[in-house]
């Protein structure tokens, strides 16, 4: 009894730490999103005079936007399509055969899903642009078969660059949902007398049908808001889809009100996949819990697995191959053509890092907004989410809903919303890289938000209430106990928004000056200007720099992976 | 008809030998536990009856047919048996009614036909009138009773159940444990049932194979591996044993000798083949330990020590007691009968239901 017991504090504080962080959270998504897009609804109803529908009119009934509304569902529903017919055997080989070099295949699918879409498109306008692409040419002036030529500038082209960067979706998300089906639920099948194909039908079809479904959506909302592939082999081919055709309307004289009703429009048919994938879910989803009976069955496919292989090898030649190869083969040539050899040279990797200062400052500008985008995404998504778990505030889960809004809301839509805003308001940040950052952070805020809530998640409470009980504060919990734990988590969000921050088009193409230009950008326009060497070399430089940030925080973060299913859900 | 027989039969996965050699067979209407440690190959061997492997040497009959050889197994579908595994494997997405129907489905039986076999099915597993429910709703002991009655409906001469008790709670445990025999008998078909669970497998089967290190160590009726255990290890896994060292005083199975906790010579059946001197084991059950005054010491077969924990489990009370020589000892008394830590006193040993090892 010598020393007495220490006293008490206060029962409570009228505004704890829970309330600020709250108020801060709610004050950034009020900025990045609502605000922003209360704008749009706003200019899509405001006309010279007044109060007006006349925007939504033009948009739903002049041709030309009409066929456009048509050409997205027609690119979204293929590509859907075609990134199932792709995924899903790919999903099947790795999860549940003895298919050899799965790690490749694995690889094969991560790389697509890395790759920037717009790099994809302008490796396949070098092969197959109508007259000039390598393949084209060859088969018209080599083999002497013009009518095996494929015209890239087509809604099939289109297709063809999309689906490599939408099928990783499908996989991603089947794969995990072909390994977590136990296998008792198919060996129960089995024994009561069905035999493969029938276990195949009646059990794991129903089980994974869910997450097939899902990919397929995701890989819709995806394949429809890539304005990169879009414009540049869509353009051309008079191919005009949503996007492109709202970019067009800011064209001199800007038409404000109407991409703002078109955008609508296209928000609407974003959400509309978006709650049906939500819906399907919720209904159908089967956790099947694996108890000891979970191990894969792996399905002895005997000489059939070359078949199998030579179908993945046939994906890895399309989606990354034949990319990689014709982007590299045109950085390192003096004019693109069929004497490869001939003319090797370096000198477009000068111009794009030395000579043209456009090309530099935008791979400044990139890395700046990429990693401050990650930051502001994770710490506003950690925020979020500590409130979320760790509070019982009234709102969080308002706040948690709100903070998933930007995903029905494609690249382009968000530029619009953030130029009908701060148009109107008095602060001059139009033009400058703070713009485009705040556009990026309203985009990735989900991403971060998903990445944050898991990493937390995975902690038990118990674990901080040890802290708390043994004396340490809030703060010194946080930083000791929860932090620490969520790292990985954290990094790994925070690449997931790095890698599509660098890369971003959609919305920087409305946004950018000659001072705030980005790297996809700046590939964009040397691409319309013609120069395929430089466009080819920057293409290289930028996978370069996306490659080393991933190295660089795997290192920092210790377990971060490339990305997995959870990661792919995060990310639609 | 549907007795299985197994021959030799070995199985590895990479450089783990999980069945090894091992022979047994089983009776047609015979109800045989596989019972072991996790680990000890008894779920590996039940895969291999149901077919879901090959072994890699060995044959599997059942009645005079070979189903699985080195060279080529009967897949599990054309193989006409049950199997109920330990996590249910209830189908999610499918109502009890389609679960169980799935079976039949299979081998085309007729709507109607299908329709009154699902519903006397149900009615035997007391699951009549949830069969448009789906899984997720149902409790833990209604899906495994949809497990049963989907595996039950096909009509299967062999039944495999893998642990399938092990996921419920107790009260469940114990009654499901009652229907299963009861439905067995009933039913006469043959079961072969893993489990990790020694009362369990006593309180079911007819026969009890005790499995260790993918080898059989001992078949046997309950009753018999109970209280007689080949070796330390079938002793040590069925109930409560006290495994304590001794030295022969005089071999005999009537009529041997062995002095245990110091000098103390209880009569106990010593194998024929063991020499006076040698040390040995003696495997002895709480039951038959008793607690005398520490007076009535020193008349033979009894030895004297001191309680050191005690231990109030309703029914009655677990005493631990330390021999002079240290050897510490486990002794289940009656609750009316609870001694003091620290009490010296005698133990009784029927050593006649004890069993040495060499």
């Amino acid at each position: 009894m010598s020393t007495p017991l220490q006293a008490f504090p206060a029962p409570s504080r009228l505004v704890g730490a829970e309330h600020v962080v709250m108020a801060g959270a709610a004050l950034a998504l009020v900025v990045l999103v609502a605000l922003p897009l209360a704008f749009l609804v706003g200019g899509s109803l405001t006309g010279d005079d007044g109060l007006t529908l006349a925007h939504f009119r033009d948009a739903v009934t002049s041709r030309l936007h009409v066929q456009a509304l048509r050409n997205s569902l027609v690119l979204g529903a293929a590509t859907a399509v075609l990134s199932v017919t792709v995924g899903l055997p790919l999903a099947w080989a790795v999860s549940r055969t003895d298919v050899p070099a799965k790690r490749f295949i694995h690889l094969t699918a991560v790389v697509s899903y890395l790759t920037p879409p717009f790099l994809t498109a302008i490796a396949f306008v070098n092969l197959f642009s109508p007259r000039a692409g390598l393949v084209n040419r060859f088969v018209r002036d080599v083999l002497g078969m013009p009518a095996l030529t494929f015209d890239v500038f087509s809604m099939a082209g289109l297709i063809l660059v999309t689906v490599p960067h939408t099928f990783p979706f499908v996989y991603l998300l089947a794969a995990s949902a072909l390994e977590s089906v136990d296998a008792s639920m198919e060996e129960s099948a089995q024994i009561l007398g069905a035999g493969r194909w029938r276990t195949a039908l009646a059990v794991t079809g129903p089980l994974v049908a869910p997450a097939v479904l899902s990919g397929a959506l995701v890989a819709f909302v995806n394949a429809i808001a890539l304005f990169g592939s879009q414009a540049i082999v869509g353009l051309p081919g008079r191919v005009f889809t949503l996007p492109t055709r709202i970019y067009a309307l800011f064209d001199y004289p800007p038409q404000y009100g109407l991409a703002s009703a078109l955008s609508l429009i296209f928000v609407a048919l974003t959400v509309a996949a978006l709650y049906l994938q939500r819906r399907y879910l919720a209904r159908r989803s089967y956790v099947t819990l694996g108890g000891k009976g979970s191990r894969p069955r792996l399905v002895e496919l005997g000489s059939a697995r070359w078949g199998v292989l030579a179908f993945c090898v046939a994906v890895f030649v399309v989606a990354v191959a034949a990319p990689y190869l014709t982007l590299l083969a045109v950085s390192v040539s003096r004019s693109w053509g069929l004497g490869f050899w001939q003319n090797l040279t370096l000198q477009h990797y000068r111009f794009v890092l030395l000579e043209y200062d456009v090309t530099r400052r935008a791979i400044v500008n990139s890395l700046i907004l990429a990693s401050g985008t990650a930051t502001l995404a994770v710490l506003i998504g950690s925020l979020v989410g500590w409130l979320d778990l760790r509070t019982a505030l009234r709102g969080r889960k308002l706040l948690d809903y709100a903070s998933l809004v930007p995903l029905g809301l494609p690249g382009i839509v968000v530029a619009v919303a953030l130029i009908q805003f701060w148009l109107r308001v008095p602060l001059p940040i139009y033009g400058t890289l703070l713009i485009i950052l705040l556009a990026y952070t309203g985009r990735f805020i989900p991403l971060g938000v998903r990445s944050a809530n898991a990493a937390f998640r995975q902690i038990d409470p118990s674990l901080e209430e040890t802290a708390r009980v043994t004396g340490a504060g809030w703060l010194r919990t946080f930083r000791s106990v929860t932090l620490p734990l969520a790292r990985p988590g954290l990094f790994a969000g925070w690449l997931l928004v790095f890698v599509p921050a660098l890369q971003e088009l959609s919305a920087s193409v409305l946004l950018f000056s000659s001072g705030s230009i980005t790297l996809a950008v700046a590939v964009y326009n040397l691409y319309e200007t013609g120069a395929l060497g430089p466009v080819a070399a920057l293409a290289i430089v930028t996978m370069l720099i996306i490659t080393g940030a991933i190295v660089l925080a795997t290192r920092l973060g210790r377990g971060v992976a490339v990305p997995s299913a959870e990661r792919a859900e995060v990310a639609q | 008809m549907a007795g299985i027989g197994i021959e030799h039969v070995t199985k590895r996965f990479g450089g783990v030998t999980a069945v090894s050699d091992l022979s047994l067979e089983i009776g047609d209407r015979e109800f045989v536990t596989l019972l072991g440690p996790s680990g000890c190959g008894k779920t590996t061997l039940l895969r291999l009856i149901a077919g879901f492997m090959a072994p890699d040497a060995g044959v599997i009959r059942v009645g005079s047919t070979a189903l699985s050889t080195p060279s080529g197994v009967v897949p599990p579908e054309r193989r006409g048996m049950g199997m109920v595994f330990q996590n249910y494997a209830v189908w999610p997405h499918k109502t009890v009614y389609q679960n169980v129907a799935f079976g039949l489905e299979v081998r085309r039986v007729g709507r109607a036909e299908t329709q009154t076999r699902v519903a006397r099915v149900l009615e035997q597993v007391n699951l009549a009138g949830l069969e448009r429910r789906y899984p997720s709703q149902l409790s833990g002991g209604q899906q495994q009773r949809v497990a049963l009655a989907r595996s039950l409906v096909v009509e299967p001469g062999i039944l495999l159940l893998d642990e399938p008790l092990s996921n419920l709670d107790a009260k469940l445990r114990e009654r499901m444990r009652w229907e299963l025999k009861e439905l067995q008998r009933r039913t006469g078909i043959t079961f072969v049932y893993v489990t990790h669970d020694q009362s369990e497998a006593m309180a079911l089967s007819d026969r009890i194979a005790v499995m260790h290190a993918g080898a059989i160590m001992q078949v046997g009726a309950p009753r018999a591996v109970y209280a007689r255990p080949v070796n330390k290890v079938v002793a040590d896994f069925m109930g409560l044993v006290n495994l304590i060292s001794g030295r022969v005083v005089r071999a005999g199975a009537d009529d041997g000798v062995v002095a245990v906790g110091g000098e103390h010579p209880i009569g106990a059946p010593v194998p024929p083949g063991a020499v006076s001197g040698q040390t040995v084991q003696v495997a002895i059950r709480p039951e038959n330990l008793r607690l005398v005054p520490a007076s009535a010491a020193d008349g033979a077969g009894s030895v004297p020590g001191r309680v050191v924990e005690v231990t109030f489990l309703g029914n009655l009370v677990d005493c631990h007691v330390t021999l002079d020589d240290g050897t510490r000892l486990r002794i289940q008394v009656d609750p009316g009968q609870t001694p003091e830590v620290g009490q010296r006193v005698g133990i009784r040993f029927d050593g006649r239901k004890s069993s040495v090892f060499g």
